[in-house]
Formats: C-alpha cells, structure tokens, sequence
C-alpha cells in the first residue's frame, strides 16, 4: 500500500482556509498573453513536463483532527479552455482535488491556484517553468524538420524572476541530489530509491517557508522594496491606526463571482510618473487607488481615513527556496482633508506620505520580528493541541477583525524576466486575485504594465477614477473588462 | 480597438459602452481576452440552508421526546411514527453527506443509528433492544460492510484503514454490555465483539505499518 508524504499547512496558510468565503474564493491567477493563439495540446505537454518538476503542484488537501495537511497525490492537471468566472473555487471540502488549474483562452495561458498552496512569487516559478516549456516546444513544433531538435529538453530554471527563481523551483525528482536542494529545509531521514527520493522532495517542498530559514540572517543584499508576493492576508505588520477607517461597499456580483478590470499601460510611461512623485510605482499606485475610491465615494463622511494593506516579500530579505506562502502585509493609511483641495491630498503627497510610512517597515531588521513570531506559533505546544475546527474559528475571527481595518489591498509582484524563448513569446503578463474588497494586483514584463483591479461588487467607479487620473497624466490605459452582470452578459448574447 | 472619449481609455473586446462610465464607445472592436461567463447560480447554499434547518428540526423532536415522558403507556403510535420519520430523515442527510466518503460516513452512520435507538430504547421504558440486538448487529454489518467496500469500491490510500479500524473499535464496545449484563440476549455482542476482533487483528498484522502511518498523519500534533 502506497504511503503518501504529507506535510501540515502552517497557520499562516490556514487563515486561507478559515476566510475562505463564496464570495472570496482565497485564488490567485497570473496569465499571459502569447504572441499566437495557444494550442491546447503542446500546453498540455509543456504541463506535464512542468508539474513533474513541482512535487508541491501534486499536493491535495486533507483534513487532520489539529491541522490541515497537504498530502501527495497521484492526479494530474488537465489543461482545460477558460470556462469559468476568474478565481473560481478550487477547494472544497471533502472533495480532493489539484489546488491549482491551468486553462487557455484565445492567446493567453492562464494558471489559477489555491493560496493556501502558495503564493504569488511560488505562483510565478511555475508559470516561468510553464511559458518556457511552452514557448521550447512551439519553436520545436514550428522547425520539426529539422532534426535532432533539442526543444523538448527539459528547461532550465527560471532566472528572471523578482526575485530571481531559486533551485528547487526547476530540481527533477528524477536527478535529485539530496544535498542539493535540502540544505535549507530541516534535516530528514535518508532513505534510497526513486520513490522516497520524491517523497523527501515533497515534504521539503510542502514544508512552511520560515520554518526552513538557518536562523533569521536577512540577504546581504536585501533592501527595502515594495514589491508584494502575497495578495493580501497574512499577518500585519503595520502600525496602530486609531482613526475610524473607511469601508468600501456596493452591490454584489449576481453570482458572486469576482469583478475583474484590467488596465495595461506602457512600463516607461508609468516609472516616469512615479519617478516626479517621489514614490515607488506600488505607493504612487496606491496613492491614485485610495484617491480613486474617495473621489468615487461621493463624500467620505465622518470616516475619511482609507488603509491599504500592502504584502512584501519575505524571501527578498530572508533568502528562501520555498515556493510556500511567505509574505507579511504592511497596513499603510492616509486620512482625508475635510476641506477639499487640501494640498496634502493630491497624489503626489500622498504617494510620498505613504512611502514614508511603508519604507521603515519594509526591511530585514523591521520584519525579522514577525518571523521569529510567526516560527515561535508554528512551534507553540498550546496552539498545536487546539482542534483544527476551532483553529478554523478564531483564524476566521481574527481575519474578520483585519478586514475591519482596512479599506482596500494592493499587491505588486513586480518585474517578470522571463527566460528565453519565452520572453520573446510572451506580451504582457496580468495578476490577480480573488477579493472581499477592492484590490489590485500589479505586474509587468518588458515594456508592458498591467494593473488588474478585483471587487466583489459590481460597481466600477473606483476604477473609472484611477484610470483617469492616469490618462489625466498622460499615460495610456488600455482597458479589458470580464462582464459580471446579466446586462452585460445580455449585450453580447444578443 | 475602441476608444472611450470620457476616460481617454482604449476598451478592448466588444463593448458598446465603456464598461467603466458607461459613454458610448467609437472605433473598431477588437477580440475580447477575457470570455463572456453566463451567470452560474449554485443551489450550494440553498441546500446548506435546507441541510441546518432539517437538522435543527430534528434536534428538537428528539429533545421535545424527553418532555412527552419515556413510559411504554406514553409512548403512542403518533410518536412512534414520528421518531421513525425523524430518524429517516436523519439517516438519509447523513448517507448523502457521506456519499463520497463511503468508509468515513459508514462509521457515522453506525454512531448515529446507534445513539437514536438507544434513546428510542429509553423513550419506550428501557427494554434493552437497543443494546441486545440494535447496536452489536449494526456495527457487526458496518464492519462487513466496510471490508466489502473495500474490495469492490476504489478508495483513497489509508481511508478504509482509518475508518476500517475505528468501526471495528467501535464493534469491541459491546462487550461492556456483556460484562456489566445490560443485554438480554448475549449472542449478537458476543458475535460482534468476535467480528470486530478479528478485523482489528487482521488490520493489525497485515496493515499495521499503515495504521501507524495514517493515525499519526490525521492526529499530528
């Protein structure tokens, strides 16, 4: 009988699980677009070569009588055409399934996960690994004469990553040197053979990120930078915000399912923008969404303090190979004049308040507090003896408290440097995720920039606004909405 | 590419109006990058809803029974088809909820079939039925039940070992029936103790490695 290798989910990845909700699925999705429409069947090879290489893509979720656990499995991922609404379930209880999906519409592929799996810079190695597969086998494809090509060679790892993919992201079970990969991760009993060789690369790829970490040394190149990973929950770094904080409200999507707007402009054209503000592009943006949603708002009323929460990558400070989550969130926060005009409102000041905010709580020294916490919960004798159900309710509690505080989230993952041939395949690459508020997700590569905003209301007006406060700047937008609602399904039904 | 002259926004896809403003749009559409979904309603939480209110219905007969008084002259053919109903109704959520998950909803079907008859026992004035005859002979079939299943069901690795195991633990309990003389009839314990002891053998020596296996993943600390 097969014993599977299973590693249990960290508590914070279980506040995944415990905020989960109809409305806010907990999935994340990074596509791309390519240069020709994708064929289904050289994406299904590109996603098997790739999946073999990612022992934690084959985990499935299980419930424990204390913990929730990923567990090895023996499905395999089929690529599907998009069919769906965005950030669809994938998790459902009791139900065992992949907690991720990768699909193609038109041009572009698409990779959806479960963020209890992973995170947003985990989520890009394996689209990297993928549009590369791909991208070696459609040039392989389009020169089969000639022969002995040596496209379908397995890919090198990706290398352009922000940050840049680390080993275990492009390891083969099949070439695996322990030594290689588990130098990070805690020491294992050695055992031979191909299957226990998979079985130590499951676990040490399934195993919770900090708790790899050989003491908490930051990077000798780490610097503070506001580029996220995460999409949005996970513990809060920031500080005390005593005012009332503004809450974004609308009408639900009929079907619950997730309003997603995207806007692409040209890299350039927004650096240059950030750049005369003094802030960096994640602050500069933040700036225009929280002056979007008060211009939207029509009055803020008494609560005229908006917050973001804004995720940072760990792994920038505390070098990681973990495709786990590992992230923090920074809370930052702008209160509004009561008098409008007031200069300290315009953007610019804004971005640059903001900027003077976050700066001081993103670096190694600021943060390796909240891991050392987040190792000490891990390890806590008193939470491990609590039952996962009750776990489940407090982590639903404490997220409900969060949201509370906040108004919207940003999250950026920054600059993708895809590997060659896929970088000159691939056109612009697009971010986000599923949202109990309004959010947006940011990313770019080469010269295109993409800003996806994701609500569970139907309302677009915070978009409206942030959208011409750039063109308004002189940057342009172009702008791709999913419709959500019955009369815009009903325009292009008829 | 459309444009709209409000935002100063190219729209991409077939929009007639700006998805944003709603200002009519100009210019050539182009192929939309994302597809048009129809609207999916799930009856998830409709069901979810149905699911809480039987149970809390059913929850309160069974606790208004204790006020109706639990003498055999109390006890009427009205609340006797009741119950039954209640009962029926009960087992039947619960066989639906465990569809997918035959071992694990075996064994709470056979802890919820045995509690109710049980408490159906008392409500009749105590004849010991339940403990006789209702109890032993259902964890007696759950446990040949759940060794049939697993050679004709496929079945996740460790779920029959687990719940295998756990039924057969239960099909041990009668035997303090036995020995504290609650039954009146010691045959059906006694063959279900029997049963229940040579199936936790059986696992014992052939799966025992992956008793351990399963128990010390689903109960980690």
């Amino acid at each position: 009988m097969n014993r599977r290798s299973w590693v249990r989910l960290d508590n914070a990845s279980n506040i995944f699980l415990a905020a989960r909700s109809d409305v806010d699925t907990k999935v994340f999705r990074l596509s791309a677009e390519m240069d020709e429409p994708v064929d289904p069947g050289i994406l299904q090879e590109a996603l098997d070569a790739t999946f073999e290489r990612f022992p934690l893509y084959h985990a499935v979720l299980r419930r424990g009588v204390f913990w929730y656990y990923l567990q090895d499995s023996d499905l395999r991922p089929r690529v599907e055409p998009e069919r769906g609404p965005t950030c669809a379930p994938l998790y459902q209880a009791g139900r065992l399934g992949l907690l991720f999906r990768v699909m193609h519409h038109r041009r572009r592929i698409i990779l959806e996960v479960f963020h209890a799996l992973s995170d947003g810079t985990g989520g890009l190695w394996f689209l990297t690994d993928l549009l590369t597969e791909y991208a070696q086998r459609t040039l392989s494809a389009a020169a089969s004469s000639v022969p002995g090509d040596s496209a379908t060679d397995p890919a090198p790892g990706p290398s352009g990553t922000v940050p840049p993919a680390p080993e275990i992201a492009s390891f083969s079970p099949y070439e695996l040197e322990p030594d290689s990969f588990a130098h990070y991760f805690r020491r294992r009993r050695r055992r031979s053979g191909r299957s226990s060789r998979f079985a130590d690369a499951f676990a040490s790829a399934a195993a919770p990120a900090p708790l790899g970490l050989q003491g908490l040394s930051p990077s000798p190149s780490a610097d503070a930078r506001a580029d996220g990973s995460g999409t949005g929950t996970g513990s809060d770094a920031g500080t005390g915000h005593p005012r009332r904080i503004h809450r974004v409200r609308g009408t639900r999507t009929p079907d619950l399912r997730t309003r997603a707007i995207e806007l692409t402009m040209p890299t350039s054209a927004l650096l240059s923008e950030s750049k005369a503000s003094g802030a960096s592009p994640t602050m500069f943006l933040t700036a225009l969404f929280l002056d979007a949603v008060r211009a939207s708002s029509g009055g803020l009323g008494a609560r005229r303090t908006l917050s973001a929460s804004v995720p940072v990558n760990l792994r920038q400070f505390f070098p990681s190979t973990s495709a786990r989550n590992f992230f923090a969130t920074i809370r930052i926060a702008h209160t509004f004049d009561a008098r409008p005009g007031s200069p300290a409102d315009e953007p610019g000041a804004i971005s640059r308040s903001l900027e003077a905010e976050f700066r001081p709580q993103a670096n190694a020294r600021a943060l390796a507090p909240k891991v050392a916490r987040f190792i000490r919960v891990e390890r806590s004798p008193l939470l491990r003896i609590v039952p996962r159900p009750l776990k489940d309710l407090v982590l639903g509690w404490v997220n409900a408290r969060e949201n509370r505080r906040l108004s919207v989230a940003v999250s950026n993952l920054g600059r993708v440097v895809l590997p060659e041939p896929a970088a000159s395949q691939v056109g612009r690459v697009l971010f986000q995720v599923s949202a109990v508020r309004p959010q947006f997700c940011a990313i770019s590569h080469g010269e295109d920039f993409t800003v996806t905003f994701t609500s569970p209301f139907t309302q677009t007006d915070h978009v409206r606004e942030f959208v011409r406060s750039l063109t308004d700047r002189g940057v342009p937008v172009r702008v791709a909405a999913a419709r959500v609602t019955e009369h815009e399904l009903q325009e292009v039904a008829g | 590419m459309r444009r709209c002259a409000a935002c100063a926004a190219g729209i991409e896809g077939e929009w007639d109006r700006c998805p944003l403003c709603g200002a009519q749009l100009f210019g050539h559409p182009s192929p939309d990058p994302l597809p048009s979904v129809p609207l999916r309603f799930s009856r998830r939480r409709l069901l979810r809803i149905l699911v809480l209110v039987s149970l809390a219905l059913i929850a309160l007969s069974f606790v208004v029974q204790l006020w109706l008084g639990h003498r055999p002259s109390q006890f009427g053919a009205e609340r006797s088809v009741w119950l039954g109903v209640c009962t029926m109704w009960l087992v039947t959520l619960m066989a639906v909820r465990g569809r997918r998950h035959l071992a694990r909803g075996t064994l709470q079907l056979v802890v919820v079939i045995s509690l109710v008859c049980t408490y159906w026992d008392y409500l009749t004035g105590w004849n010991s039925w339940s403990l006789s005859f209702a109890v032993p002979i259902v964890c007696a079939c759950a446990i040949v039940a759940l060794a049939i299943l697993e050679q004709t069901v496929r079945h996740e690795a460790g779920e029959h070992v687990v719940y295998g195991s756990l039924t057969a633990g239960l099909g041990i309990v009668p035997i303090v029936f036995l020995l504290l003389g609650w039954v009146t009839t010691p045959i059906p314990s006694a063959i279900c103790v029997a049963v229940a002891l040579l199936t936790l053998a059986m696992l014992f020596v052939e799966r025992g490695g992956e008793m351990r296996h399963e128990f010390g993943k689903r109960l980690h600390l």
